[in-house]
């Protein structure tokens, strides 16, 4: 079976497959095409690295730690600065082999707004908003927590660009429904839902936080039934204004992917499941087909929301 | 820009070969994967499942390579789960392995007299880049030492091969190397007989002061061990004025680059800069690492 029962348009984006590869993930887009046998092909996008205005180092190490089916992250935003990446990374890129979307941050609002400004005279194809990074000490989920704060930066980005607006939504906050509905009155396009949870882990030889941040973002299996719980409830808010959502957490298979699609994702987030398998997109795509011809289901997006309550 | 580098890692379903336990949790594990053998250099590593049910992969650094044979070979420690789980697995089980990663040791021709120095589990690197050096580089001498804490994960056998400046008491070699022809001590602060009694970097000291000017000219340093280990080393090349090359560990998720989770603080032209153990290095200059 062709690729092509796997295409969809979400928010004017063609995207060639429903699996879009998250940000903090793959860099700036080219690293996983290290590994033979990995194609954007199987791709329909790529959210790069998370980027403000100037560049940061980030956090100290470590920076990464497996815990119980999942792992724990605290990188801090490294990026060489907004100007770099759309002036020297962008132009390496091959738009043509998938939808490259930029991942926009900032300690401001106004600097999330000149982030965006700038990304949106560039090729990339749209522009997420992480108002929900849980590693940065400004911005990011202080932003992402607080609904009326979402809606002034969604606000700021959507009046200098005319790309669509994808928000990423924390699930460190009360009322996650409530979040979406200001966000998407305030011009955003698409929800990405969900970014990681707060957590970490402590070395009991030493007694340090083992995250030099001492706090990090879990992600993976772990997160995946409160992820999917998220998406179930921010749809019943999304699909009042035809709002499409990237459902992610801990997926890693087909059946997790169809899961989140029933709950009401029409693309499928693939972050922490590339470290565990780089080549786990070409096997969910084919695994999703496989499911599709067996349950007699012509078109993807009669299973987006279908879950029978 | 970057695709010079597209489709050099391989994934490979590895089966195990050969797998033996030493003291103290350390394992040789040798693995069927010809597509990373074919291009593996020194310093070089692979991202190994350990267990399917573990989401994270772990990665060791490559001892030995069989191009015609189609093997890796890989000396690890349980330090955790993941690895303890991979000391589990029999002769014949499959291991998913990803590789090879990382920028290799590069051979400083222009001063061939190579001295390696590998510590505890920075020993896997050294044995691989003597073995390059023993088969490509015929102008080249190597001088391998190595130090560990806890029994050396080898028999050790009476060396023939004299090293310069160094006792007849420090006897011991590593058995594999002097079979090469190339002259191995080894370090220890445990009391072992045939072993220096000592830090490795005193040993290598030892042999620095017994060379001639000239001799230690030659000199480039390749090294890898812990942190507190490859600082040592980075001081003694530079108090010997020595170019010093070092690969760095850090925990690691991706491991191509794409999620800056390894990083270490590195001194660039342009100032410090966080640069990716994964694909950056391992292997850095050791004066743009240790201050």
């Amino acid at each position: 079976m062709p690729n092509s029962i796997l295409s969809s348009s979400f928010c004017g984006l063609n995207f060639q497959t429903p699996l879009v590869l998250l940000s903090g993930c793959v860099g700036f887009g080219n690293e996983y095409t290290r590994v033979e046998g990995f194609s954007h092909a199987d791709i329909g996008g790529v959210c790069l690295k998370g980027t403000t205005l100037h560049a940061r180092p980030g956090n100290p190490t470590h920076r990464v730690y497996e815990t119980p089916s999942g792992m724990l992250n605290a990188i801090g935003l490294q990026n060489p600065g907004a100007h770099k990446v759309v002036n020297d990374i962008l132009p390496t890129l091959d738009m043509n082999e998938t939808q490259f979307i930029a991942n926009v941050s900032g300690s401001t609002i106004e600097e999330y707004q000149e982030v965006t400004r700038l990304f949106d005279n560039s090729a990339i194809a749209a522009i997420e908003i992480n108002i929900s990074c849980p590693n940065v000490k400004e911005g990011g989920v202080t932003f992402g927590n607080d609904p009326d704060m979402s809606a002034r930066v969604v606000e700021a980005c959507r009046s200098v660009t005319s790309k669509p607006i994808i928000t990423k939504l924390s699930p460190n906050q009360t009322d996650i429904g409530e979040s979406a509905r200001r966000c998407i009155d305030a011009g955003s396009d698409a929800l990405s839902v969900i970014n990681t949870l707060m957590g970490m882990a402590i070395d009991t030889k030493t007694r340090k936080p083992v995250i030099g941040n001492i706090q990090g973002g879990l992600s993976g299996p772990a997160i995946k039934p409160i992820a999917l719980l998220k998406v179930h409830q921010v749809y019943q808010v999304a699909k009042l204004h035809n709002v499409p959502i990237i459902g992610q957490g801990g997926i890693t298979n087909a059946n997790d992917a169809i899961e989140f699609m029933i709950a009401g994702a029409s693309a499928i987030g693939i972050g922490t499941g590339l470290f565990y398998n780089p080549l786990i997109c070409k096997k969910i795509n084919n695994d999703i087909k496989d499911y599709l011809a067996l349950n007699n289901i012509n078109v993807l997006s009669e299973l987006i929301g279908s879950i029978d309550i | 820009m970057l695709k010079d580098y597209r489709n050099a890692i391989f994934v490979e379903e590895a089966k195990v070969l050969e797998h033996h336990a030493f003291e103290e949790g350390q394992f040789v594990l040798r693995v069927d994967a010809p597509k990373c053998a074919a291009t593996a250099k020194p310093g070089q590593f692979a991202h190994i499942q350990c267990d399917l049910q573990r989401l994270m992969r772990r990665p060791l650094s490559i001892m030995r390579v069989s191009v015609d044979e189609g093997w890796v070979e890989f000396l690890y420690k349980t330090v955790g789960d993941g690895t303890e789980l991979l000391s589990a697995k029999k002769v014949g089980e499959l291991v998913n392995i990803m590789g090879p990663i990382g920028r290799p040791f590069e051979l400083n021709k222009e001063k061939p007299n190579a001295l390696l120095l590998g510590g505890g589990v920075g020993i896997p690197p050294m044995v691989c880049l003597a073995e390059q050096i023993k088969n490509e580089e015929t102008a080249m001498s190597p001088t391998v030492f190595m130090g560990s804490e806890v029994p050396f994960p080898f028999d050790r056998k009476t060396s023939n091969l004299p090293v310069n400046g160094i006792g007849s008491d420090v006897s011991d070699s590593l058995p594999l190397l002097e079979a090469w022809g190339v002259p191995s001590r080894l370090a220890s602060l445990q009391g072992y007989s045939g072993v220096y009694e000592g830090y490795i970097t005193d040993l290598a000291r030892d042999w620095l002061s017994a060379l001639s000017d000239v001799e230690r000219s030659q000199v480039t340093i390749y090294s890898c061990g812990p942190t507190p280990m490859l600082k040592a080393v980075a001081a003694l090349a530079k108090e010997f004025d020595l170019p010093c090359q070092v690969s760095l560990e850090e925990y690691m998720a991706c491991a191509v680059g794409g999620c800056a989770g390894c990083v270490v603080k590195v001194t660039t032209d342009e100032g410090e800069s966080m640069k990716r153990v994964c694909v950056d290095g391992p292997v850095f200059d050791a004066t743009t690492v240790f201050a």
